[in-house]
């Protein structure tokens, strides 16, 4: 177990050495110049003295300080008075890529762990309910639920939660961001994707649970039927879910660019898309390096819960 | 169950992110603005968004009337010397910052200064150019920091650092003797000008001419007494703390250059000397703005507490204005907007007797709309379309070749009449975009600069179109509804441009092609892109006919019309005339206001009568939802320039 994680946290510097390379020279591909304005262009002497300034003269420049800043090789050195400074925001001009980061990512946390828990919840469940009697009409139910819920877009349910609740019903607020009204329908939209996806899981591992031959021991044995279900088969059939979590997690914490969107949420989701839009290549930067290191340690963390949970699992 | 404790864990972490979030109490007004805010910092704005906060968060010299965009005095009266040159403004004795320190003239040459110094790195620099040597100024810093950071690397590096202070230094004597900007006591301030320019106080009303508070933009760390010091008499009677004791500046030893970090734009730090002081700000949730108690005329202030929510998808936006929470959309970019304006055609149509008399009778529109009996279904009044200080037109590469080689055949200004003629403008308004917005045959948005005629530019008229289009050879001389030139040749497919952000454009281009298709029986082919690529491709020449748009920054003529000056950054038709270039220079050193007018009017008929570089389809509008006779204040002039101070909100 700990030879595990120090082995992946020796791999994680070189993978995200490798992400930074590849996003940083696929950002500088891209046509146009972030300081510039939609509308206008400014004489050309004051657009070179403004990427002067932000170092955007460069690539090879601004590749190896921006690494330095970001990793903090440059604070160590003493070059830099803060560590992990992933620099100004090109577009966000009175912003700072960590205060964007740090204003959003905890409202994205907090958004994806409620949706990971609501999805649990329904997915469970469904999937449950399902396994239990492939078949029936209960079973057909939710496998059609969970289809829907797989193929419909999340801005058409999320536009449709907010229609019904925000303007007709009159029940939650529309747009804004602090109290817990704010939250339920956006987690609600996030957590249906997933929920689907856990529900099918479920389903098609309490199938095969249930069939296994352990669990014709255990009914022989007169083990009530509730007990099955929910202390043999679910437990083994978890396991699938488990792995599913990690990139699920990772992905749902990092934010949606469509219901951070819909909702309003001040996330750090719709970064992904703007910032690439607007070539904000420090912003850029900064969102790919934290979603990689996310996505690394979330992933890492459902292998250690896989180890504790089945110990008979040898992790290569 | 151990599958239970993470969960366990997990529902207990979120149960611990309490949502004690200090959201304030609902202001009382509250907008959603065009867009994120990006920047309080006037001298580096660019977007309209940003300048709405700069007129309520800061005070220039003068301000714009907003009903008529005559100039009215703001934090100072001003002076002109008789040849026009030089100006010199008294700053009113009452204006303070809102910590209580004076408002001085050092406020507002610090604040210039700052936009002229390439370090601060303002989108907005060359606005300043029009004060003697500041370009020449902004050349030598340029170079001098070049100079620098070319030698830096040689220098020990314990030298880097006082190295770089010597340059400082050398830079502020450099400002003092080379730029025309002086503060003659703390009280007046004299700008020398490169020459005599009509509009100057029109620029000093815009935002990026606000003052900045130096202790706070630099972040200065000076003790009790020194603080008490500057309250009493403002910063420039005490010594400046060194570069270490500044917070938010440094000076980097390795380029010679200024580095400024932004934290002094947030709540705890930012001192503002306009009606309002920012009382919040959250990245992405909004901004809120409460009533600055040492404004020295609070009688104008109409709103005691201002909050801008963000709300980045518009169809949310318009779902809050619905549901009562938004008192005012400043956008409404939605695909149903030509819907709900119907709607509201339909209501203002059943009631044209009743608005009619009302306006006859003086009231305002809003006025008018608000005493009507409330709209029926299928009808709203809370949408409101304003023609604002921009227009939407298509350029021609007016170059004599394409970016392939090829001969442009609209290097010829007779094929580009006929190309502007052949277009049926109020159709397009009317069945394509779906907003009827004017109609204009020339560029500068007629009626919004004080003082200025539009002349009329060439009206719709296919007859003469194709006839012009045949005075150049191309007729269609074999009867197959394609015109030929006289070896027979068909005339280039021509290469058509948009940007694939928005239908709009998409739209107004496959009309254009069906036009140009039937009147004048040329082939047209449509090339969308996405807009980075589009503005390469049009910075770049590769193309005969592209999208444009166009707002105006200030108000004169010259705001468009030096888009058509040989060489500027903005002439992305390519297009050079030495007469234009001729009457520009001579409207620029004419100095009787009134002739000079008639020179820049002269320009635009030449321009959009016999050269035609651009094909002008119509103003740009702004759309806006508010509910008429609840909220009030709105400037309606085409600059749209709303102050949120005027703005209040009625039955609450």
């Amino acid at each position: 177990m700990i030879r595990l994680i120090v082995r992946r946290l020796i791999q994680m510097p070189i993978i995200l050495g490798a992400v930074y390379t590849i996003t940083f020279s696929l950002a500088w591909l891209i046509p146009g110049n972030p300081l510039e304005n939609p509308a206008r262009r400014p004489p050309p002497e004051i657009m070179q003295a403004m990427l002067q300034q932000y170092r955007l003269d460069d690539p090879w420049t601004f590749y190896w300080d921006y690494l330095g800043k970001a990793t903090g090789v440059s604070w160590l050195l003493g070059r830099h008075p803060r560590p992990f400074d992933l620099g100004p925001s090109l577009t966000h001009q009175d912003w700072t890529v960590n205060e964007i980061l740090a204003a959003g990512l905890p409202v994205s946390i907090t958004l994806g762990l409620g949706a990971i828990l609501l999805a649990c919840g329904i997915g469970l469940v469904a999937g449950v309910i399902g396994g239990i009697k492939p078949g029936s009409w209960a079973d057909l139910a939710t496998l059609g639920v969970a289809l829907v819920g797989i193929s419909l877009p999340s801005f058409v349910i999320g536009t449709a939660l907010l229609v019904v609740f925000g303007l007709l019903l009159g029940v939650v607020p529309i747009g804004g961001w602090g109290r817990l009204s704010h939250t339920i329908l956006p987690a609600l939209t996030l957590a249906l994707p997933f929920a689907a996806y856990i529900a099918r899981l479920t389903r098609f591992g309490m199938i095969d649970e249930l069939r296994a031959d352990y669990v014709r021991t255990a009914r022989a044995k007169g083990v009530p039927r509730r007990h099955i279900v929910l202390k043999h088969a679910l437990k083994n059939a978890f396991l699938p879910v488990l792995s599913y979590l990690g990139p699920a997690t990772a992905m749902a914490v990092t934010g949606s660019f469509v219901v951070e969107k819909i909702f309003a949420v001040p996330g750090i989701g719709t970064h992904f898309v703007n910032a690439v839009l607007s070539k904000d290549l420090t912003l850029i930067m900064g969102v790919v390096l934290v979603y990689s290191t996310l996505l690394i340690l979330f992933n890492l963390l459902v292998d250690v819960l896989y180890r504790w949970v089945d110990p008979r699992i040898e992790l290569g | 169950m151990k599958l239970l404790v993470p969960f366990g864990l997990l529902l207990s972490a979120l149960a611990a992110v309490v949502y004690l979030d200090d959201t304030p109490p609902r202001a009382d007004l509250v907008f959603v603005n065009s867009g994120e805010v990006f920047t309080l910092d006037p001298q580096r704005m660019s977007w309209i968004q940003d300048f709405r906060m700069a007129y309520a968060l800061y005070e220039g010299l003068v301000r714009w009337n907003n009903a008529d965009f005559s100039i009215e005095p703001a934090a100072a009266e001003w002076q002109t010397s008789a040849d026009r040159l030089i100006y010199t403004f008294s700053i009113r004795p009452d204006a303070r910052w809102s910590d209580g320190a004076p408002l001085t003239a050092h406020d507002y040459l610090y604040a210039w200064k700052r936009a002229i110094l390439p370090d601060t790195a303002a989108d907005y620099s060359n606005m300043f150019f029009v004060i003697a040597g500041a370009r020449a100024f902004f050349r030598w810093r340029t170079e001098a920091l070049e100079a620098f950071a070319a030698q830096s690397a040689d220098l020990d590096p314990e030298d880097r650092a006082p190295a770089a202070l010597a340059l400082w230094k050398e830079t502020q004597r450099q400002f003092d003797t080379i730029v025309g900007l002086k503060a003659l006591d703390d009280s007046t301030l004299e700008v020398r000008l490169d020459r005599s320019r009509a509009y100057f106080l029109d620029l000093v009303a815009f935002g990026v001419f606000c003052p900045v508070y130096r202790p706070a933009v630099e972040g200065w760390r000076v003790d009790q007494a020194t603080t008490e010091a500057i309250r009493l008499s403002g910063w420039a009677h005490v010594p400046p703390p060194a570069f270490a004791d500044r917070r938010f500046v440094t000076l980097n030893s390795a380029t010679g250059r200024l580095e400024q970090s932004h934290g002094w734009t947030k709540p705890r730090h930012l001192v503002t000397n306009g009606p309002y002081v920012l009382s919040h700000w959250r990245y992405k949730r909004g901004l809120h703005l409460r009533r600055n108690e040492h404004y020295h005329s609070p009688q104008r202030i109409r709103s005691d507490r201002i909050a801008c929510i963000s709300i980045e998808d518009i169809n949310t936006a318009v779902m809050a204005f619905a549901s009562g929470s938004v008192d005012w959309l400043t956008d409404v970019s939605v695909d149903y907007q030509a819907d709900m304006l119907a709607e509201r055609s339909a209501y203002e149509n059943r009631y044209a007797d009743r608005i009619r008399a009302a306006l006859a009778a003086g009231s305002t529109l809003d006025e008018a709309l608000a005493a009507l009996p409330p709209p029926q279904k299928g009808e709203r009044r809370n949408i409101h379309l304003f023609p604002a200080f921009g227009t939407d037109f298509y350029s021609f590469n007016c170059r004599p070749t394409l970016a392939n080689g090829r001969p442009n055949p609209f290097a010829d200004a007779r094929v580009r009449r006929a190309f502007v003629a052949s277009v049926n403008k109020k159709m397009l308004v009317e069945t394509v975009t779906r907003l009827n917005e004017p109609v204009v045959t020339t560029l500068i948005p007629p009626g919004s600069i004080p003082g200025y005629r539009s002349p009329e530019g060439l009206p719709f008229d296919p007859e003469s179109a194709r006839a012009e289009l045949e005075s150049t050879g191309w007729v269609d001389r074999d009867g197959d509804g394609l015109v030929e030139n006289d070896q027979g040749e068909l005339f280039p497919i021509v290469d058509l441009l948009y940007s694939t952000n928005t239908p709009r454009y998409k739209n107004i281009s496959l009309a254009l092609r069906d036009m140009w298709q039937r009147q004048l029986g040329v082939r047209v082919e449509l090339r969308g892109k996405e807009s980075k690529f589009f503005k390469e491709d049009l910075k770049s020449g590769h193309f005969m006919i592209g999208r444009g748009r166009w707002y105006g920054d200030y108000g004169d003529p010259t705001t468009f019309l030096d888009l058509f000056k040989t060489g500027d950054g903005n002439n992305d038709r390519g297009y050079s005339n030495p007469y234009v270039d001729e009457l520009l220079e001579r409207a620029a050193s004419e100095p009787d206001p009134q002739r000079r007018l008639r020179i820049l009017q002269d320009c635009e008929r030449f321009l959009f009568q016999e050269d035609v570089p651009m094909l002008v389809l119509c103003q740009l509008v702004q759309v806006y939802m508010y509910e008429p006779g609840r909220l009030s204040g709105l400037s309606r002039h085409p600059r749209l320039t709303q102050y949120l101070w005027q703005i209040e909100v009625r039955d609450r």
